[in-house]
C-alpha cells in the first residue's frame, strides 16, 4: 500500500469520526467502559492467582497450643511433631514472640493493638516447616490429632477458597464482558453504517472509476479500528490510574497482602486491551460493511 | 473491441429486459443506443461495465469474456472505461479539480500524474479556469463536462454515457455532443444511450434502436426514427 493511499484512508476515517460526532463518542465510551471492566476483572483474577500461588508454595503450618500446658507437656508435643515424616524444621513460638511478630506485620497499623493494654490474646505454638508443599495437608492432619494442640492454620485451605472465588469471578466477568463487547460492537457497526450512508455517493463513484473493493472498504474498517483504539486507550489510562490508587490503598491498609506491582502487568494488560479494542472495532465495522456496503 | 453474443437479460422480478442481442462494436466506433423508455438501453449499457450480468450469452470486451470475470477483476475492467450518467454524480464537497482527481486518486495513480492529467482534461472540456469552483456553483452543462473530464482522465479505451443530456437544454446538449465527438476523434470508442431525436439525427453516427428488449435497427449514419 502506498503511503499516500494510507494517508487518504486515515484522512477519510478521521473525517468520518468527526462527522459522526455523537455516535463516535458513544462508540468510544462503550468500548472504554467494556475494556475498563474487562481490565478490572483481569487485574482481579491475576492478583487472586498470584496470591494463590504465593500461598500454595508455603510449606509452613502454624500450630497453636492449648493454654496452661506445662513445659513438659509442650516438650512432649514438640517431640511428637518432630517424629512426623516429611518434617524439615520445628520452632517454638512463645506468646510474646507471636505478639511481637504480629506487631511487625501490622507495621504502621500496630496502634490498633494498644487497646489490648498488657493483655496478650495469642497462644504459645510452633512454626512447623515441611519438606514439600504437597506434604502440608498430611502433616497438618497428624498434628491436629496430637493432644495439647488447640488449633492449626496453614495456607492451603485458603488457597482452595481463593480458587473457588477466582472461578466465580471469571464466570461472572466473562458473561458481563461478552455482553458489553457485543454492545460495543453493535454501536460501532451502527456508527459505520452512518458513514456508509453518508458516503454512498462517493462509494458509487469509486466503483465506477475502478477502485478495488478493498480500497473502498479500508477507510470504514479503519474508522472502526480507530474508535476501538480510542476507547481502549481511555480504558487503559483509567485502569492504570485506578490500579495505582488501589495498590496505594492496599499497601496502606493491609500491609502483608501479596499484590502484583503495577509494572509490568499494566503494560501487558494495556497491549492486550488495545488489541481487544481494535478487534471489537474491526468486527463492528465488518458487520456493517457486510450488510450495507455492497462492493 | 466489444462483442455481445446472444445476450439475454431477465431481472430477478421476471422482467425480460433484453433477449438474444448480438452487437459488434469495433474500436473507435461512435454508437447511439436509442429506444423508448423501458426498452432496455440502460440494461445493455450496464452489462458492458458489469453492473449487471446477462442471464445468458457472452460479452467480449478487449478479447475477454467479462461474464466470467471474478469480482475482484471488475475494477480493473472499469479502469479501461469512462462512465457518464444523466445525473452527473459529482461530489458536492469537492472542487472541480478534486472531483476529477478523485478518479485517479482511488486507483492509486501517482501524484505527479494527477497534477499533469487533471488540468489537461479540464482544458479539453473547456473548464480550464474552473478547477477551484464547487459543482453547486456551476450550470448543469458545466457539471456534466466535469463528469466527462472525470470519465476520460484515465485515458479509457471506451466512454459509456447513459442519457448524458437528459437534464440539459438542447444547446447545452449539443456542446456535450461536440465534446464526445472530440473524444471519439482521438480514438476512444463512444457509446451513448439517448432519447434525443434531434441530436441522433444531426450527428449521423451508428444507431442501434432497441424495442422491447430486441434490436429493431442497427444502422451506420442512422437516425432516431421514432416520434416519442
Ligand atoms: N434492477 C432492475 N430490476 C428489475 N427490473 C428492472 C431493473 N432495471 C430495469 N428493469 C426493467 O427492465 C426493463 C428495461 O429497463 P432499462 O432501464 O434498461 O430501460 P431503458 O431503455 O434504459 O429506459 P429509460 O429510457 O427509461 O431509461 C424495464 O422494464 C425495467 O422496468
Ligand atoms: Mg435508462
Amino acid at each position: 500500500m502506498k503511503i499516500r493511499t494510507l494517508e487518504y484512508f486515515i484522512k477519510e476515517a478521521v473525517g468520518s469520526i468527526r462527522h459522526n460526532g455523537l455516535m463516535s463518542l458513544a462508540s468510544v465510551s462503550t468500548v472504554a467502559l467494556t475494556l475498563l471492566i474487562l481490565g478490572m476483572f483481569l487485574v482481579m483474577v491475576l492478583n487472586l492467582n498470584h496470591m494463590a500461588a504465593a500461598l500454595e508454595s508455603q510449606v509452613q503450618i502454624s500450630v497453636y497450643l492449648q493454654d496452661n500446658l506445662s513445659e513438659q507437656e509442650i516438650a512432649a508435643v514438640k517431640q511428637k511433631i518432630s517424629q512426623l515424616p516429611g518434617l524439615k524444621k520445628i520452632e517454638y513460638v512463645s506468646k510474646d514472640q507471636a505478639l511481637q511478630r504480629f506487631r511487625e506485620q501490622l507495621g504502621e497499623q500496630q496502634t490498633i493493638l494498644n487497646d489490648l493494654g498488657e493483655e496478650n490474646p495469642l497462644p504459645n505454638g510452633f512454626d512447623v516447616i515441611v519438606e514439600h508443599p504437597d506434604q502440608v495437608r498430611e502433616v497438618a492432619q497428624a498434628v491436629s490429632n496430637i493432644k495439647g494442640v488447640e488449633k492449626l492454620r496453614y495456607e492451603k485451605e485458603i488457597v482452595e477458597r481463593l480458587f473457588t472465588i477466582t472461578r466465580m469471578i471469571r464466570t461472572v466477568g466473562l458473561i458481563i464482558i461478552v455482553f458489553l463487547a457485543l454492545a460495543a460492537m453493535f454501536i460501532i457497526s451502527n456508527t459505520i453504517r452512518l458513514t456508509v450512508f453518508a458516503r454512498r455517493r462517493e462509494i458509487g463513484i469509486m466503483k465506477y472509476v475502478g477502485a478495488t473493493d478493498w480500497f473502498i472498504r479500508w477507510p470504514f474498517l479503519l474508522e472502526g479500528v480507530m474508535l476501538g483504539f480510542l476507547g481502549a486507550f481511555i480504558a487503559v489510562l483509567l485502569l492504570t490510574k485506578f490500579y495505582s490508587v488501589f495498590i496505594g490503598y492496599v499497601t496502606e491498609s493491609i500491609a502483608f497482602m501479596p499484590i502484583l506491582p503495577s509494572y509490568p502487568i499494566v503494560i501487558y494488560l494495556g497491549v492486550f486491551l488495545l488489541g481487544v479494542g481494535m478487534t471489537i472495532g474491526a468486527l463492528g465495522s465488518t458487520i456493517s460493511l457486510r450488510r450495507f456496503l455492497h462492493v | 473491441m466489444i462483442e455481445m453474443i446472444d445476450v439475454s437479460k431477465t431481472y430477478k422480478n421476471g422482467v425480460m429486459a433484453l433477449s438474444d442481442i448480438n452487437i459488434t462494436i469495433p474500436r473507435g466506433d461512435f454508437l447511439f443506443v436509442v429506444g423508448s423508455s423501458g426498452a432496455g438501453k440502460s440494461t445493455l449499457i450496464k452489462m458492458i461495465f458489469r453492473e449487471e450480468l446477462p442471464t445468458s450469452g457472452s460479452i467480449i470486451v478487449n478479447g475477454k469474456n467479462i461474464v466470467h470475470l471474478k469480482e475482484w477483476e471488475v475494477p480493473y475492467l472499469r479502469r479501461n472505461m469512462g462512465i457518464v450518467f444523466q445525473d452527473f454524480r459529482l461530489l458536492p464537497n469537492k472542487t472541480v479539480f478534486e472531483n476529477v482527481a478523485f478518479a485517479l486518486q482511488v486507483i492509486e495513480a501517482p501524484r505527479r500524474e494527477i497534477q499533469k492529467k487533471v488540468p489537461h482534461v479540464l482544458e479539453m472540456v473547456g473548464l480550464g479556469d474552473k478547477g477551484k469552483v464547487y459543482p453547486n456553483q456551476m450550470s448543469g452543462g458545466e457539471q456534466q463536462r466535469v463528469a466527462i473530464a472525470r470519465a476520460i482522465v484515465n485515458n479509457p479505451l471506451l466512454v459509456i454515457a447513459d442519457e448524458p443530456t437528459g437534464n440539459l437544454d438542447p444547446d447545452t446538449s449539443w456542446e456535450i455532443m461536440r465534446i464526445f465527438e472530440q473524444i471519439n476523434k482521438a480514438g476512444t470508442t463512444m457509446i451513448v444511450a439517448t432519447h434525443e431525436k434531434a441530436i441522433v439525427d444531426g450527428m449521423q453516427k451508428r444507431v442501434i434502436a432497441i424495442e422491447q428488449g430486441n434490436i429493431a435497427r442497427d444502422e451506420l449514419k442512422g437516425v432516431y426514427g421514432y416520434e416519442d
